[in-house]
């Protein structure tokens, strides 16, 4: 890892002194800020979230252009709504991911309704790779990925489908051919799994 | 342990992956509201889920940024809610009943209006403008969005200037519209604070005490302009010391207050 490239945020760890402190702190004392319309705070929340939320939702939406505008109102969203956060409930980055996934979702649920359904399928096949990765990213998504695959086969089914593929529990049900009781505590006991092995509570 | 509510339960995991149609979502969040045990795990859940999407991060197209900081500089944020929530801890509860004290001993309006020195006051704030965007080129989107809604105030049709003595030195200036819901602030010859002090702007009405934001550097004797957005009718506008990092309460006493055109 490069230490001109990343900035001083980038790789806490790389500063003596600050090794245990995570990138996430900093964002709920940035929200507070922005909660009292701090445009510069804003534009570090922004640096610091547009990636993770457009590189999620474009796995939920698939269309960039889509994709884009959503991550777009998610983040304008935070802006208006910044002084709502509340540390207690959770961090700063599982809010706004939270919000940015529920949006995504309700865009691809209300979408299936209309026409632009086929559309949709046909955007699908986008290329991936096109797009640059940051360090954190590839990082967090090795260690991510080292725990999905402690997951049993049915749980990481249960539980991709249901956050990439947009799926109710019982649509993910039917897909998979098992009771919808067996696929509810099968996301439950992932989404546990998963929790304990990447260490956050 | 009811079987209705066991039952509740498990959805757990469905709904921290939104998997979860509204129905069973409103029934599933009754059901939070009452179970705290619930509310802790459907977080643990929550985090583990958002890292998921986190790790799916991509780099976004740079001409992103400056419109997202363009649309938020002319959106209104909402203020937070109810003081009073029962989700409040007591402490945090007995922190805000200090503020409301302090919010409530609001003094009148004070200094004149010195319409004779706009055009003075339009040139200094162009010229340090001028001089904040040569000196910082790798800000250039935030100075951007500054400088337009700079220019949105310095050009609406009911802009009014202010100017008030600061106590501990020094005078401030501010440039109003109600129009654009925004001011223009500057300052000059403010006293110098020891590290780890920070001057902070607020601004106080009928919809509370809010934080403007941190005074930034002085440079040459000069601070600003800073740009205040989301104005609201009857605000006025103070200032103090506070710690560097700012508070989110005014915790000294007012430096400076200047009651706004209604």
């Amino acid at each position: 890892m490069t230490h001109n490239e990343g900035g001083p945020r980038r790789d806490p760890a790389a500063e003596p002194g600050r090794a245990a402190e995570p990138p996430t702190a900093d964002l709920a004392v940035l929200l507070a800020r922005v909660a009292r319309g701090d445009q510069v705070a804003y534009e570090e929340v922004y640096d610091q979230l547009a990636g993770p939320v457009l590189g999620m939702v474009r796995r939920v939406v698939r269309d960039l252009a889509q994709s884009e505008e959503v991550m777009q109102e998610v983040l304008l969203e935070l802006w208006r709504t910044a002084s709502r956060f509340d540390r207690d409930k959770g961090s700063a980055a599982s809010w706004v991911m939270t919000i940015a996934h529920r949006r995504a979702i309700d865009r691809v649920r209300s979408e299936q309704k209309s026409a632009e359904r086929e559309l949709r399928a046909a955007s699908a096949q986008i290329d991936y790779d096109e797009v640059t990765e940051t360090v954190e990213a590839t990082l967090d998504r090795e260690r991510v990925r080292r725990c999905m695959g402690s997951l049993t086969e049915l749980q990481r089914e249960s539980v991709t489908l249901a956050y990439y593929g947009s799926y109710t529990y019982d649509e993910v049900a039917g897909l998979l051919g098992v009771a919808t009781g067996t696929v509810k505590t099968r996301m439950r006991d992932g989404l546990i799994r998963l929790r304990d092995c990447l260490g956050v509570d | 342990m009811r079987r209705g509510r066991s039952e509740l339960h498990t959805l757990a995991g469905p709904y921290a992956l939104d998997a979860v149609s509204g129905e069973d979502r409103a029934r599933f969040e009754r059901h939070l509201a009452h179970c705290e045990s619930c509310g802790q795990e459907i977080r643990g859940l929550r985090e583990a889920t958002a890292r998921i999407g986190v790790s799916a991060a991509v780099r976004p197209r740079p001409e992103l940024k400056g419109q997202a900081l363009r649309a938020a500089a002319r959106t209104r944020q909402l203020p937070p809610v109810s003081r009073d929530a029962p989700a409040a801890s007591p402490g945090w509860r007995g922190f805000l009943a200090g503020a409301r004290g302090m919010a409530g001993r609001r003094a009148g309006l004070w200094p004149p209006r010195l319409a004779a020195a706009l055009a003075a006051g339009l040139l200094v704030i162009a010229v340090t403008m001028g001089v904040l965007m040569v000196g910082a080129q790798h800000r250039l989107d935030t100075d951007q969005v500054r400088g337009r809604a700079i220019a949105a105030v310095l050009n609406a049709s009911d802009v009014t200037m202010l100017t008030a003595k600061v106590t501990t030195g020094g005078t401030a200036t501010i440039l109003e519209s109600r129009h654009e819901h925004s001011l223009v602030f500057t300052a000059a010859r403010l006293r110098a604070l020891p590290a780890g002090s920070s001057y902070e702007l607020w601004l106080m009405g009928p919809e509370g005490t809010r934080s403007a934001g941190m005074l930034p550097a002085s440079r040459e004797g000069m601070i600003g302009p800073m740009v205040v957005s989301g104005l609201a009718a009857g605000d006025d506008v103070g200032l103090t010391v506070e710690p560097a990092g700012g508070a989110a309460r005014p915790t000294s006493a007012m430096i400076m207050k200047l009651g706004l055109v209604p």
